[in-house]
Formats: structure tokens, C-alpha cells, sequence
């Protein structure tokens, strides 16, 4: 059993509520958890908190943005009683769309929320009596105590804090049930797709979907995790991916989506620790397998996928949004005016730069999957800036100058945009030093 | 001697919240306060933002219901500027809320509330909690965990994120459900169905087992505040309803929302405290969130749903005012977004990529945006400028609709607890876990 608390600093929950979407995934893992402060799940009081022995606690994990005084006092007791502390999402590694009342006096904020909001009708001011009181700026977890190790994303997703957390734990990923997802799969008997020559990870993913993937005649590709057996077409899918290098671009996508879902790997560049696959492919060439205690089938096939991986620099590349974004760059689209979101509706072949929507893609660190884009919404930027320190308005106009169909120059395009805070720090205002 | 009792935080709760109790020297309960202990301005720092930035913002209000937050201002937007929707994206929102109602009920039901029950009130606090349930109790865990999955893989289908959601815009939805993702979904619907059945049953077996509880300890005259569509319930649009402690109904266009919805600001709470404004502070303080909206309609809006809760009122009358009747309603609800999702699945409209106004323009003026989420009424009210800028916002939300009255019903039990002991003799069933 590992001790593991989980700090919630101002915020919406939302990061707990994508750890807790990872659902049946979490039944291997809860018993290696000693939870021992939780307050959305589990009903200790900050007392016991504060009890506990400096450095008892192995994982801290530390959410939200740092708005109250309470907020900043319980970030010192955490890092106190914790050897390892998690900035978890990005409230508390950038600050998040909170940091945007950085552009007001604590004053105004609260003057808005307690005198002059129109729905008053009695009481006003600022509230004083046993609230904690608010810090004057939203200021960031690392400026307070030093922080460990940073999971971005507004929230990180589900299969990334899985990593995170298997890690920690030495042991990921974790098998689930005993057997095979080709044992409760319609095409068993006839039709299945490996005998017609086609990717699918069933033989060695664990039952218990919902959404069996070949009933509609697409493969599966991994989901639910490893099984603690494989079924009699290993073999067969172990040779398939020893030559991964020539398969059509449909068993492509099927691996990708493997990768991603089945061993986490692109996941990864969003989790700043040695464990990421990704910065060790890119340091050693050869990844450790990141499995436990698993059949030998299924730590073959996972090898011959990790050694694609390591030899397809699509994926060592691998450092912002667009580089996990299917769309064209330099398609039959150029941007000639910037457009607002609500103007319109994109393709979805081409780049949303080149339609002329402003998308963060190209400044923003990977991590995501490009979620936004692929239901033709721009990114915002929500797993944090590539690089610091600079005017981020310039760096995304000199950007996409450089590498995107855009004809205009950089002081049209950021002339037509009017909130430039709004549009390219929402998340990260807080974090803005210089520049 | 004067005693405090501080419970610092408050746990399974979504947000940040201390109980503060105070006894006198003659044991009688003085004050009782809810201290919430956050806030974090986002009515301020909308100001000068894109109108359609909004609602790509605000869904951070709430990581447990960031879709109704994603909704409620793009209507705000679409009202301010005088624009129109296609009926696939009405279609493709309706999806969407529901999705969103069914996954956060499930949460709500089995990993905040059920550990309670389950266990018994006087259970080891270190095991009261949804992964002693799931331990001991695999089959139910499984289920309420593949109800979950099931609701938020659809929030996730529709709204391109499960949090924090990016599909809405002004004018419609970005995109319309892919054919291939419905039917998977379509498949499995029935499963869900039945499983959502049998919550109900275990729900109305807790009540049974509990009936000494539900019926004694908060029983709570209020007003209550939810959204009804021509009486039906209704969490994606309608009017605003207020029903009296004695069951009178009234309804307000959203528009119009000033003359029924009135704001105390206290010196104790961050959050607000919202209350029927004709009724005055403190006499009008009502109650929102599921038997806030049974109590609003007249009947619900399907089948199995409206039998559910034709069989509640059998049982606790047309405005029941018993606190822990909000777990039997919260489930009534639950069968309705499941029934809703089915008919909506089975809708073309749901894969029809005409879901979006093409000619959307900007103008100066106010909008207000209403949807019914998990915990509640929520109201965006927007000022656009004639570029289309955010010049000022006002957002009440779930929370400052309850806040009020959990303080009044928390008061009510105090005195039950420390005045009259009334929870000396209560029946409590045998814990089904021990």
C-alpha cells in the first residue's frame, strides 16, 4: 500500500473527476492506494492532515489554483508531509483561466461579485466572517513550495493520470480480467478481422467493454489494458507486428490508437517526469517496456510496437498539438483575415490556421490528442505554452508566418485579434513572467 | 459554556465547505453556518473577453458539471445577439445535457451518497467511502461504474471533451455525431436502461430500509426553484418555476429572472445565498437541485421516468419536504436521462451535419441563458458590445440556488440532533455492508 493524499486548491474538480473516469480501470488499482486525505471521495478532516508526519505521505497530488489563503497554507502542510508533490492539471501547474482576474485588483473582482451584481438585494461586501480570506494575485504552486512533477492538461487526460499513478506505483499498466477480449468478441468464430488481414489488439486486451469495437467492424485496439491470458491468435497478431513498418495506413491508425490507449505512450509528453516513454526514446533509442507480470505474447507485441515507435519519427517529434492533429498544413486553405469561432464552419481536412480561425496548436504542448480539433473547435491552449518567458502573441504570429498558408502580416493578424490575453494566455496569464 | 463545533472540510462534496455549530450553555443550537471558502470571480474575469470565449471558459466553474456551464452561455450568446439554432443542434444539446445528467446522477448516487447508506451513519470513517463499496460490493460497483463510463464516454462523444466540453457555439454545435460512434452507443442503451432500473430499486429499498430517517430527521418546509417546459420537466430549456412550501406554482421567462430571483450576500459564505424574491429573505429562501424539479413538474418528460415518479408521490404527496427524498428524485431523474438519450439516439438529426448557423453576427445587448444542471438551476446573464466583447456577466449558479437552504435545513437538524435528540431513537436498518 502506497500513502497518497490529494490537495484541492480553487477549482472545478475536474481533474479528480477525469481520474475517476478512468472507471473500471481503477479497480486494479485502488487496493495499492492508501488514500489517507481525499476530501471529494474519502471523509477525512484537514486535522488528520495536518497530524501526520513530515514526509509519512509517499504521493502528494496538488490541484487547483492557488486563490485563498487557505488554498496557499494547505499547498506548505502538503508539501511537508509529502516525499513526492504533483502539480496535477493546469490550475496548479500554469495557473488556468483564473490567473485572467490578474488583470484586475482583487478589489474589482470582489466589488463584481458582492456589490454591484444586479440579483442584490441585501448584505454586501466582502465576505469575512470564517472564510479564509484571498490572496491578492493567483500566483503558481512552484513560486510557493517546490513541486516534483507536473501533469498539464485543463484536465490531464484520463489514461496520462493512469500513467502517472502506475508509475508511481512501479507497476503499470495493470492487467485486469483473466481473460482475452476475443473471447467475448462476435467475430470469433467467423469473420475475425486478423484472419482477414487487418490489425486487433483483442487477442491480448482484457474483456469487460461495453463497446466492442468489431461488431461494427473496427478492430480493437486496447482500451480496456492488457488480459492476464491471451487468447490463441497471439501468435498470430505477435507476427503482424514484428512488420509494422509496411502496413496499410488503417492498421497505422489502429496502432497509433494502441499506443495511446493500451500502453499510454503519446499520453506521456504530457506527464514532465523520467517516466515519460517518449523522452526515453528520444535519450536512449530503446524505451523499457513499461509492463508487468504479463504474458510473453503480450510483452512481445508490445516490444515490436514500442520498436515502431521508436524508429517512426512521427512520434519522437512529438511536442505540440499539431503533431498529434490529423489535419493538412499547407492545404488548400489560406488564412487572408483571421475569423472569429463563431463565423462560419471549418472543414475538417484542413488546418484551422489556414481556414483562418486562431488555433493554439502550434504554441501549445502536446499531450491532449488534439480533443478540440477533432470536433472542429480551435485549440485554446489548455496543456500550457511551449515556451516561456516571451510575448506569446508574437511567437504565435511569427509561428504560423513561418510554417502556415497566412497572408497576412503579423501586425494585420494581430491587430484583428482584440483580446489578445483572452486568446492566447487563458491558461497561463498567471504564469507570464516578462515578455 | 458556549461550544463550537467546527467540521472543517465538509467531505464528499463538490467545492470547498466548512459546518460551523454553535451550542449555548443550555444546549440549545445559537447559529449554524455554512462557510464556503472559495470563489474565484469568473463573473469578473469574463469582462473583455470574446462573447463566444465564454462559454470555453466557464465550464471550469464545475469539473463535475462543466457541460450545463457550456450550454447555458452559449444560449446567453445566441439571446444577446438575436440568433437562431437548427433543430439538429438543439437535438445534439438536449443529447448532450442528458449525457451529462446521467453520468453526474450515477456519481452523485453511488460514490457521494450510497457510502452512507450502505455502510450505515456510524460507520469507521476511514471505510465510508466508494472503494470500500466497490470492495464489497463487486457486482453493484461494476455496474454504477459502466453507468458512469457510459454517460461521460457520451459527453465525451458529443461534446469532443467529457470536461470541459468545446462543441457548442454560438449559432449550433460544431459538429454532429459520427454515425459509426451512435450505433455503438445505440447498442448498449438497452443494457443501461435496465441497469438504471435498478438503481431505482435499490434506491427506493435504502428509503424503505431508512423510512424512519427520511420521515424524521430534515424534514424541511421550503420554496423550491427548478425549470419546467409547459410544466413538463425539462433540463434543456424552459421557464423558471417556483413552488411554494404548500405546493403553488409560478413561472418566469429567464428573461424576466429579477422579479423571482433575489441575492443575499452574507458575511459568512463566498457563495451567495439566492431566495424567492416576492417571499423576502429569510421567508423566501428555497431549495434547488432533483426533488427541487420533481417538486416544479407536473409530469416528467418519459415514460418510465413519470411512472417512477408517480410512485414517489404515492408514497411522500405532490411537495414532499423531506431532505432525503433528493436521493429517490435525483434517480427518477437518472431513468429520465437514459430515456431521453435512447429516443434522442434513435433521432437522424443526431448524425445531420446541418447543425450550424452559417451567418452569425454580433451585436449590442443582454442575453440570459437557462439550463437545469445536476445541482441545480443555472443562469447566465451576458452584456455583448457591438463587436461582440463581454462587457459584463452575471452567473448564478447551482450553488448560491442551494446554499440557503442547506444552512435552513441544517439548522432544522441541529435542533433535532442537539435539542430534541431526536436521532436517539431513530430505527436504523442492519448496514448491508458490515
Amino acid at each position: 500500500m502506497v500513502k497518497v493524499a490529494f490537495w484541492q486548491n480553487s477549482d472545478c474538480w475536474g481533474c479528480h473527476q477525469s481520474l475517476i473516469d478512468l472507471h473500471l480501470s481503477l479497480l486494479p488499482v485502488l487496493p495499492a492506494l492508501e488514500i489517507v486525505y481525499w476530501p471529494a471521495v474519502v471523509d477525512f478532516k484537514y486535522d488528520s492532515l495536518v497530524a501526520r508526519e513530515p514526509g509519512e505521505i509517499v504521493v502528494g497530488f496538488i490541484e487547483g489554483s492557488v486563490r485563498t489563503k487557505q488554498d496557499k497554507e494547505g499547498v506548505k502542510v502538503m508539501r511537508e508531509k509529502c516525499q513526492i508533490i504533483i502539480a496535477f492539471g493546469s490550475c496548479a501547474c500554469y495557473g488556468n483561466v483564473h490567473g485572467l482576474a490578474n488583470q484586475w485588483d482583487i478589489s474589482e473582482c470582489i466589488d463584481r461579485k458582492y456589490n454591484t451584481v444586479e440579483s442584490k438585494v441585501s448584505g454586501g461586501g466582502e465576505p469575512t466572517e470564517h472564510v479564509p480570506g484571498f490572496e491578492p494575485k493567483i500566483v503558481n504552486v512552484d513560486e510557493i513550495i517546490k513541486v516534483d512533477a507536473y501533469i498539464a492538461g485543463c484536465p490531464p487526460k484520463s489514461e496520462q493520470i493512469f500513467s502517472a499513478i502506475g508509475f508511481l506505483l512501479g507497476q503499470k499498466p495493470f492487467p485486469m480480467n483473466d481473460l482475452a477480449f476475443c473471447n467475448e468478441c462476435s467475430l470469433n468464430q467467423s469473420g475475425c478481422l486478423l484472419d482477414e488481414g487487418k490489425l486487433c489488439f483483442g487477442p491480448i486486451t482484457s474483456v469487460g467493454c461495453t463497446m466492442k469495437c468489431p461488431d461494427a467492424g473496427n478492430p480493437c485496439v486496447g482500451c480496456m489494458g492488457p488480459a492476464k491470458t491471451v487468447s490463441a491468435r497471439a501468435s498470430k497478431l505477435n507476427d503482424m507486428t514484428k512488420n509494422l513498418g509496411s502496413v496499410s495506413s488503417g492498421d497505422k491508425k489502429t496502432t497509433y490508437e494502441f499506443l495511446s490507449l493500451f500502453l499510454n505512450v503519446p499520453l506521456m509528453a504530457g506527464f514532465d517526469l523520467a517516466a515519460d516513454i517518449l523522452k526515453q526514446v528520444k535519450k536512449r533509442g530503446a524505451p523499457e517496456t513499461p509492463l508487468a507480470n504479463l504474458p510473453s505474447d503480450t510483452e512481445a507485441i508490445a516490444s515490436n510496437v514500442l520498436a515502431y515507435l521508436r524508429d517512426n519519427r512521427d512520434f519522437t517529434d512529438i511536442s505540440t498539438v499539431c503533431d498529434t492533429c490529423d489535419r493538412v498544413i499547407g492545404s488548400k486553405s489560406t488564412m487572408t483575415k483571421v475569423k472569429r469561432d463563431y463565423e462560419g464552419l471549418p472543414n475538417m481536412e484542413d488546418c484551422l490556421i489556414e481556414q483562418g480561425y486562431i488555433c493554439l496548436g502550434p504554441v501549445t504542448k502536446a499531450g491532449c490528442g488534439g480533443l478540440c480539433i477533432r470536433v472542429n473547435a480551435p485549440c485554446t491552449g489548455c496543456y500550457g505554452q511551449t515556451e516561456w518567458g516571451v510575448n506569446q502573441a508574437n511567437r504565435f504570429a511569427d509561428t504560423v508566418l513561418k510554417g502556415f498558408n497566412v497572408s497576412i502580416s503579423k501586425e494585420e493578424l494581430l491587430a484583428q485579434v482584440k483580446d489578445p490575453i483572452g486568446t492566447f494566455e487563458k491558461f497561463t496569464l498567471a504564469s507570464r513572467k516578462g515578455g | 459554556m458556549v461550544k463550537e463545533i467546527e467540521v472543517e472540510p465538509v467531505t464528499r462534496l463538490e467545492g470547498h465547505g466548512g459546518l460551523r455549530l454553535v451550542l449555548g450553555d443550555d444546549g440549545k443550537v445559537q447559529d449554524v453556518q455554512f462557510n464556503i471558502q472559495s470563489t474565484r470571480f469568473f463573473e469578473k474575469f469574463v469582462e473583455g473577453r470574446y462573447m463566444e470565449h465564454v462559454p470555453r471558459i466557464t465550464p471550469r466553474i464545475c469539473g463535475i458539471c462543466p457541460i450545463p456551464h457550456h450550454i447555458a452561455p452559449t444560449k446567453a450568446v445566441e439571446d444577446a445577439w438575436g440568433v437562431q439554432i437548427p433543430e439538429p443542434a438543439r437535438k445534439l444539446r438536449q443529447l448532450l445535457i442528458n449525457a451529462k445528467q446521467y453520468s453526474s446522477h450515477a456519481i452523485h448516487f453511488f460514490a457521494l451518497a450510497a457510502p452512507d447508506f450502505l455502510l450505515g451513519p456510524f460507520a469507521d470513517p476511514a471505510l465510508r467511502n466508494v472503494v470500500h463499496v466497490i470492495n464489497k460490493m463487486p457486482d453493484v460497483g461494476a455496474m454504477a461504474l459502466k453507468m458512469m463510463d457510459f454517460g461521460q464516454k457520451m459527453c465525451a462523444a458529443v461534446g469532443g471533451k467529457a470536461i470541459h466540453p468545446i462543441v457548442c457555439i454560438p449559432g449550433g454545435m460544431k459538429k454532429a455525431l459520427d454515425e459509426d460512434v451512435r450505433d455503438k452507443f445505440l447498442k448498449e442503451i438497452e443494457n443501461q436502461v435496465e441497469w438504471s432500473k435498478k438503481t431505482v430499486e435499490i434506491g427506493v429499498k435504502v428509503v424503505e430500509d431508512y423510512w424512519d430517517v427520511v420521515a424524521n430527521v430534515g424534514n424541511v418546509p421550503t420554496y423550491y426553484v427548478g425549470m419546467t417546459n409547459n410544466g413538463v420537466h425539462d433540463i434543456y430549456e424552459g421557464d423558471i418555476r417556483i413552488v411554494s412550501p404548500d405546493g403553488e406554482k409560478f413561472d418566469y421567462a429567464p428573461q424576466n429572472y429579477l422579479e423571482a430571483l433575489g441575492e443575499h450576500i452574507p458575511k459568512h459564505s463566498y457563495a451567495t445565498h439566492m431566495y424567492y424574491k416576492p417571499a423576502g429573505y429569510p421567508e423566501g429562501i428555497y431549495r434547488a437541485n432533483c426533488l427541487a424539479m420533481t417538486n416544479c413538474a407536473d409530469k416528467m418528460a418519459t415514460p418510465l421516468a413519470d411512472e417512477a415518479l408517480q410512485a414517489m408521490r404515492a408514497k411522500i404527496g405532490n411537495t414532499p419536504h423531506f431532505t432525503f427524498a433528493y436521493h429517490w428524485a435525483r434517480l427518477i431523474e437518472l431513468v429520465e436521462s437514459i430515456e431521453m438519450m435512447a429516443k434522442l439516439l434513435e433521432d437522424p438529426d443526431i448524425v445531420n451535419p446541418d447543425c450550424k448557423t452559417l451567418d452569425v453576427q454580433p451585436r449590442e445587448g443582454e442575453g440570459v441563458g437557462v439550463v437545469e444542471a445536476p445541482r441545480g438551476l443555472l443562469l447566465y446573464n451576458l452584456w455583448s458590445d457591438a463587436e461582440g466583447i463581454c462587457k459584463k456577466a452575471n452567473l448564478l449558479v447551482a450553488t448560491n440556488h442551494n446554499i440557503a437552504g442547506i444552512e435552513k435545513t441544517l439548522m432544522h437538524v441541529a435542533k433535532q440532533v442537539f435539542e430534541d435528540k431526536a436521532l436517539e431513537g431513530l430505527k436504523l436498518p442492519d448496514p448491508w455492508i458490515k
